[in-house]
């Protein structure tokens, strides 16, 4: 029989990161009618204040104490610096199209000159989550490539 | 080194492993201070080592890095 491969400290990085964030998308998704019944007439109305369900994602933090970074071999560090540049790059692209996006349709489509300042924070947020949740699957599809396929 | 290269480079590490008293991997990546799922990505020849790791892993089995590694570029 095949022996189990303990997950290694990173892998149990990323599942944590991705447990933690599926969580905070259900509370949200949990949230919305809860206050739609409770506080507002419509889910669509619900929908902002809900959001903040993600503070939840602040548990990421505790990630720290999962995996000691300072501990990883060589391949571990290389796939960690690779899981980082992915994020990274969809990042800065779902960003600055965000970005551009909210300003041109707000310009163009609704003849306002000024973005919301209450947009501002979502974006931020939404690219810190767009970067976490991809480096969490990036790390685990390159341990899944390289062989250790009953880790995953 | 690109993956063709990688792929030419084969490596001795599971026949060295068993002729040095049946090591596992989890012996053999605690020696050389590797995770184990390195160990299992080298046997693989999945994963590429660095120099360091490779002359640890042939001072673990007492052999030339070269009888460890081969690299066949034809």
């Amino acid at each position: 029989m095949k022996d189990r491969i303990p997950l290694a400290p990173l892998q149990k990085f990323a599942w944590y990161n991705l447990i933690v964030f599926a969580i905070a998308v259900a509370a949200y998704a949990i949230a919305v009618p809860v206050l739609a019944a409770h506080f507002h007439r419509t889910l669509a109305a619900a929908a902002l204040p809900s959001l903040g369900m993600f503070g939840l994602t602040g548990l990421w933090g505790f990630g720290s104490l999962i995996c000691d970074r300072r501990k990883l071999d060589e391949r571990e560090s290389l796939i960690n610096q690779k899981a980082m540049i992915a994020g990274m790059l969809l990042f800065w692209q779902v960003w600055v199209l965000s970005c551009m996006g909210v300003w041109a349709y707000l310009s163009y489509a609704r003849h306002q000159d000024v973005v919301p300042v209450t947009l501002l924070p979502i974006l931020v947020f939404a690219g810190g989550i767009i970067y976490v949740v991809t480096q969490a699957i990036a790390i685990l599809i390159q341990y899944k490539r390289s062989a250790a396929d009953d880790a995953l | 080194m690109t993956p063709s290269e990688s792929a030419q480079l084969k490596n001795r590490i599971r026949k060295l492993r068993f002729e040095h008293g049946e090591m596992t991997q989890q012996e053999l990546a605690d020696r050389v201070g590797a995770a184990r799922q390195t160990i299992i990505a080298l046997e693989a020849g999945k994963y590429t080592p660095s120099l360091l790791l490779a002359f640890r892993l042939a001072r673990v089995f007492g052999v030339k890095t070269e009888d460890v590694f081969q690299w066949n570029a034809d």
